[in-house]
């Protein structure tokens, strides 16, 4: 899921100080598991904002804030609470308040900050698994990411800086080498690491992509 | 020969090659350079100039090599890809043979977090493994990673590094292999203490006939205080100082010595060690112990060649 945080309410209160009328919009996905967009933050923030003597005009959890069209629809009852508000404040990931400013000529604000692609290991605790690099190479590291979960994102690791099984950036971080090492030795297929990987093709990472290859089916 | 380097020369005749590190300042004064090349030409058969070591911005090493080099020093310039991506590492190798460099020696760096600029964007684009392919690559077939053709030849003796005392421990020769075949011609390791770890190393190494493939010189660092062996005990990722040495450091009266001591009877181990074909010494902020140390380790003189 996307792993949200909420912002500090300050820095919301900065951004919507000059407006008196707001429509909170959350969502049911990822902003719902993350306790960051829905229905009880919904309520919270409401009555928050409500306690700082702002109008709230509505509140609603998308069904998942980032799929455009359906979020079209489903706001469409609340077309007259939108249009009473001042502005719209987003309770989802990045991708959501998008929709809405694609959606609404309104001033549109995010209440939360996108933090990563994470798998949920405990209640609301997140960890990142996955870049999104768009050429998978789990196939040949056991199913663990060195480009994620290795601090230098290393192809061939381990480096020398892996020590009893944690990252030189951190006594708290699993050395991913260590992982990926330990667990192709455990299902018989350590001879993987021999093929030296070749260097990556960036260009279809989130940070190398241009934007023209970000979209499409 | 490959570069028709000094070192390369030395370590293809079978001599037992010495290597020092050289700091470069965190500044512009090539004097800084040019005095620890003086204080170590004749100790020394080539000097490694770093790459922003521990991540703390320095003079480049090229430029160090280059200072080095009208000295009449064969430098081994230090390449990290932390900070460089695929364009810029085959642009400053032309641009280091162009100058006269003909050693390099490929690392990965310490992680941005450590140094002076912790909120850098780390590049890592290449990892130290693929930089050799990169450069062998170059070398041999005269093409940048992209399949293009590079005008005119390539010299360069090929390094890399290996930290024994890393883990996981079985795994480390398997990547010093893998180093291997992506085309490293010599190898200096992370520095000695733990001489029987070392040895344990050695021998996986020789069991693979790694060391007929490679030039394996082993590191050194001279301890020169009590505080600078528990820091590297507990601190510095990578090292592995054993409480023993921590031990008669704290009890010596007279600490550096000591240091030169326990670094002298290491060499004196690692001379007997077959499969090792050299030592490189990082004294790090202390080059001045240099010339003291190889003079003792019966090692002068220098360069052999």
């Amino acid at each position: 899921m996307i792993v949200t945080k909420k912002r500090e309410l300050n820095r919301l209160k900065e951004n919507i100080k000059k407006y008196r009328k707001v429509f909170l919009l959350g969502c049911s996905e990822c902003a719902t598991l993350c306790g960051t967009g829905g229905e009880p933050e919904l309520k919270v923030m409401k009555e928050t904002l409500e306690s700082e003597g702002k109008e709230v005009t509505g509140i609603f959890a998308a069904k998942s804030g980032c799929q455009v069209l359906g979020t079209k629809l489903e706001l469409k009852p609340f077309k007259e609470a939108i249009e009473k508000a001042d502005c719209i404040i987003v309770m989802s990931c990045g991708a959501g308040t998008q929709t809405v400013a694609e959606l609404y000529e309104k001033p549109v604000y995010p209440a939360n900050d996108s933090m990563f692609l994470g798998n949920m290991t405990r209640f609301q605790i997140f960890d990142e698994r996955c870049s999104l690099c768009g050429e998978c190479i789990l196939d040949k590291t056991g199913g663990i990411c060195p480009i994620t979960r290795c601090a230098k994102g290393l192809l061939n690791g381990p480096c020398g800086g892996s020590q009893g099984g944690k990252c030189e950036i951190s006594p708290h971080l699993p050395c991913a080498w260590q992982l990926i090492i330990e667990r192709l030795s455990k299902i018989g297929e350590l001879n993987k690491l021999e093929e030296i990987m070749p260097p990556k093709n960036w260009d279809q990472t989130p940070v190398g992509k241009t934007p023209d290859k970000k979209r499409g089916k | 020969m490959k570069a028709g380097s000094n070192l390369e020369k030395i370590l293809e005749g079978g001599y037992f090659a010495v290597t020092a590190e050289v700091g470069p300042p965190k500044g512009a004064l090539a004097t800084v350079i040019k005095r620890k090349g003086e204080l170590l030409k004749f100790h020394c058969d080539a000097l490694n100039v770093t790459d922003n070591q521990t991540a703390i911005v320095r003079m480049s090493s090229w430029s160090g090599c280059v200072l080095l080099k009208e000295l009449g020093i064969d430098p081994v310039m230090q390449m990290v890809v932390r900070d460089r991506n695929r364009i810029a590492i085959q642009s400053d190798i032309l641009g280091a043979v162009a100058l006269g460099i003909r050693n390099v020696l490929c690392l990965s760096g310490d992680h941005q977090k450590f140094g002076n600029h912790p909120t850098a964007k780390g590049v890592y684009d290449i990892d130290s493994i693929q930089l050799i392919q990169t450069f062998k690559a170059m070398r041999d077939e005269r093409k940048f990673l992209c399949g293009e053709e590079i005008s005119g030849e390539l010299p360069l003796f090929i390094g890399a590094v290996e930290n024994p005392f890393a883990d996981p421990f079985e795994y480390r020769v398997q990547r010093l292999a893998k180093k291997v075949r992506a085309g490293a011609d010599f190898i200096q390791t992370q520095a000695v203490f733990d001489v029987s770890k070392f040895i344990k190393w050695i021998e996986m190494v020789r069991d693979q006939g790694l060391d007929k493939q490679v030039h394996i010189l082993a590191g050194i660092i001279p301890i020169k205080s009590v505080g600078m062996a528990r820091y590297m005990r507990d601190n510095v990722s990578g090292i592995s100082v054993p409480d023993e040495i921590v031990t008669r450091m704290e009890e010596s009266k007279e600490s550096k010595e000591e240091g030169v001591k326990i670094a002298l009877e290491i060499i004196e181990q690692l001379k007997e060690i077959d499969g090792i074909h050299g030592i490189h010494i990082m004294a790090v902020a202390w080059e001045d112990i240099v010339p003291n140390i190889v003079e003792r380790a019966g090692l002068l003189p220098r360069p052999i060649l």
